[in-house]
């Protein structure tokens, strides 16, 4: 069923990862289908890794075992390594490093070229997608005799109205808005202006927006020379003209 | 101590480039090979952190009110590493071979000194880990759900084995046993749940260990690993201000989740979400978002597409497209996603006319392995 390292005489090599890594499975037939591929690939992997994990730990435990026994023996457990060996540990981690660094590198030029490649043809997909479409739309209004009626007002009739009505509400929602935002920033400066101690002291400790706790008698006066309506009047129709397309 | 003869000490070691620090993880490990388990594979990022780091300890040795804050958030944030209290000694006889081995001019003076000064610089940061015991070091999490949105996107829904308290718009730092070692930060979209479910959003960079793993190679079932949370987007209460947040690419995960502390917890407020990406495609959190804003009338999302001719939606960069609504004079301004995006969406808002305090902002890079000693999360 299976390749793994049988013919080879070595039993007496336990098995390790990358025999797990190289497990090829013999394909079923197409009468008779097999599992599917990707979950085989993944718990195979999964199978590695542990096997890789209980590998690294057997070798920490005998390290501690070890560790242990010279303590009781009364040897010295931790003597300081000499120049030799940090130097070849350096190496072998640069070495490491190395290889992370190298792969990291393919993997990033992998996937970036490969979502270059994805999304151009992603859009050219769409952009056919598209020009068919149109192409459709307009066969079909070539088959559709133009003076066919409906009693009453047409759908395209209808659709416009109610694109109207959205356009109509939403610039009117903009207006209103504007007008209020409006309202609120000259509320805050005139009672700032009004009453300048009652500001806060340095950065802020906004007003709350809504409540009224903060409203004083100064606030009155400050409303009647009222400057709302010049913002207002700016800002409403620059705004309410880039969104009646909406 | 005499810590001009410290510093040049240190100079001496540093100006050794790569060479110092890996003369010290060398000898640490073959003094200790315990200590090699807490260190990924690759150690070339760790020994650049490992000099920044220490020099800059050294830099700030005569300030002591800015060190120890910064010691003790080390110290807390080594937990998570399953850094010991007996770890220090080890690390401390290492570091002083290491110094010793790199100058020439090494003396008893020297090697007091040091000694002295790492003996301090660990109790502080030991006290801090201490303090912080009654925590968990680190949480496990369950991956409960993970559905790949787009070619490099997932979401990921995590539950935490015990109680995790943050703060909506916070970070954490995530790592998952497929790349054991490697700590990478990222925001729940949501405020915090009563079942405790955290939905965490992950785009695969290129090249990245961490991320590409996250997207492509965890599955339901799996565990990962959080730290504690940190950063600094966040709803005050003492504002009831409307909102306007503008996201850029993965920056709608921290601002996602102020919308819904906003639908949790109030108060009442109008809030406005913008969100950029290049195309449609990558809009990859479009169904919920139309969901929240039909579930929510005070809720308005827009989403804009930059580089996408033929889409419905609104053309443009996110800032530009921000300007074409508006005013926002009033707003409470939340900005998140890259570099550029940020500036670009702060710059215009601020020329709009708002108020230089009420914009908050913070950028989604990559994030680096670890916060930087000022407690930045992302580059």
């Amino acid at each position: 069923m299976s390749s793994v390292q049988s013919e080879s005489g070595n039993e007496e090599r336990g098995l390790n990862p990358a025999d797990v890594q190289n497990v090829r499975f013999t394909r079923a037939s197409m009468m008779r289908p097999g599992y599917v591929d990707t979950e085989v690939d993944r718990v195979m992997s999964r199978v590695a890794e542990e096997l890789a994990r209980h590998i690294a730990e057997k070798a920490a435990l005998r390290d501690e075992v070890r560790a242990l026994r010279a303590h009781v023996e009364g040897l010295p457990v931790h003597e300081a390594p000499s120049d030799q060996a940090v130097r070849i540990l350096s190496s072998a981690q640069q070495t490491a490093d190395a290889y992370v660094a190298e792969a990291e590198e393919f993997s990033r030029q992998m996937t970036s070229e490969a979502r270059t490649v994805y999304e151009e043809e992603l859009r050219q997909a769409r952009e056919t997608a598209g020009a068919i479409i149109q192409s459709a739309q307009e066969a079909a209004a070539r088959m559709t005799p133009a003076g066919a009626d409906v009693p009453g007002r047409s759908v395209e009739e209808l659709e416009e109205q109610v694109a109207y009505l959205k356009a109509f509400g939403s610039a009117v929602r903009v207006q209103l808005r504007s007008y209020l935002e409006a309202l609120i920033t000259d509320v805050e400066s005139e009672w700032g202006k009004a009453d300048p101690a009652a500001l806060p002291q340095g950065p802020p400790r906004p007003p709350a927006q809504r409540s009224n706790r903060d409203g004083q008698p100064g606030g009155a006066t400050a409303f009647s020379d009222n400057t709302v309506a010049q913002p207002a009047e700016e800002d409403v129709p620059a705004t309410a003209v880039s969104h009646s397309a909406v | 101590m005499d810590i001009p003869a410290m510093r040049a000490n240190f100079a001496k070691a540093a100006a050794t480039g790569d060479e110092a620090p890996l003369y010290f993880y060398s000898h640490l490990f073959l003094s200790h090979p315990e200590t090699r388990a807490m260190f990924p594979v690759s150690m070339a990022h760790q020994r650049d952190r490992l000099f920044s780091a220490l020099g800059e300890v050294v830099a700030r040795v005569d300030d002591l009110d800015a060190l120890v804050p910064i010691l003790q958030q080390l110290g807390r944030d080594h937990r998570k590493f399953g850094t010991l209290a007996a770890h220090y000694p080890a690390v401390g006889a290492s570091l002083l071979a290491t110094l010793e081995h790199f100058d020439d001019q090494w003396s008893p003076e020297l090697a007091k000194d040091w000694t002295e000064a790492y003996t301090l610089v660990a109790e502080v940061m030991v006290a801090a880990a201490d303090e912080a015991a009654e925590q968990p070091a680190w949480w496990d999490a369950d991956v409960v759900g993970h559905e790949v949105r787009a070619i490099d996107v997932a979401v990921l829904q995590l539950r935490p084995r015990a109680r995790y308290d943050y703060l909506a718009g916070q970070s954490l730092s995530l790592e998952t046993e497929v790349r054991p070692r490697l700590w990478r930060y990222y925001s729940p979209a949501n405020a915090p749940r009563p079942d405790g479910l955290m939905e965490i959003h992950v785009k695969a960079r290129d090249g990245g260990p961490v991320s590409s793993a996250l997207v492509r190679r965890v599955g339901v079932g799996d565990v990962v690993r959080l730290g504690p949370p940190v950063g600094h987007i966040a709803l005050h209460d003492d504002s009831d201000r409307d909102l306007l947040l503008v996201a850029g690419g993965m920056g709608l995960a921290p601002l996602k989740a102020l919308v819904d502390q906003v639908a949790r917890r109030g108060p009442a407020r109008r809030v406005d979400l913008f969100v950029g990406a290049r195309n449609e495609d990558h809009h990859y959190d479009r169904a919920a978002l139309q969901r929240l804003e039909q579930e929510n009338p005070w809720l308005t999302v827009t989403l804009a597409v930059s580089e996408d001719k033929i889409s419905s939606l609104e053309q443009g960069d996110v800032g530009d497209v921000v300007m074409r609504h508006g005013p926002w004079l009033s707003r409470e301004v939340f900005v998140a996603g890259p570099g550029p995006m940020v500036d670009d969406t702060v710059a215009r808002l601020r020329e709009h006319g708002v108020p230089p305090q009420r914009i908050h902002s913070e950028v989604f890079a990559p994030s680096r392995p670890g916060p930087s000693l000022d407690g930045e999360v992302t580059e």
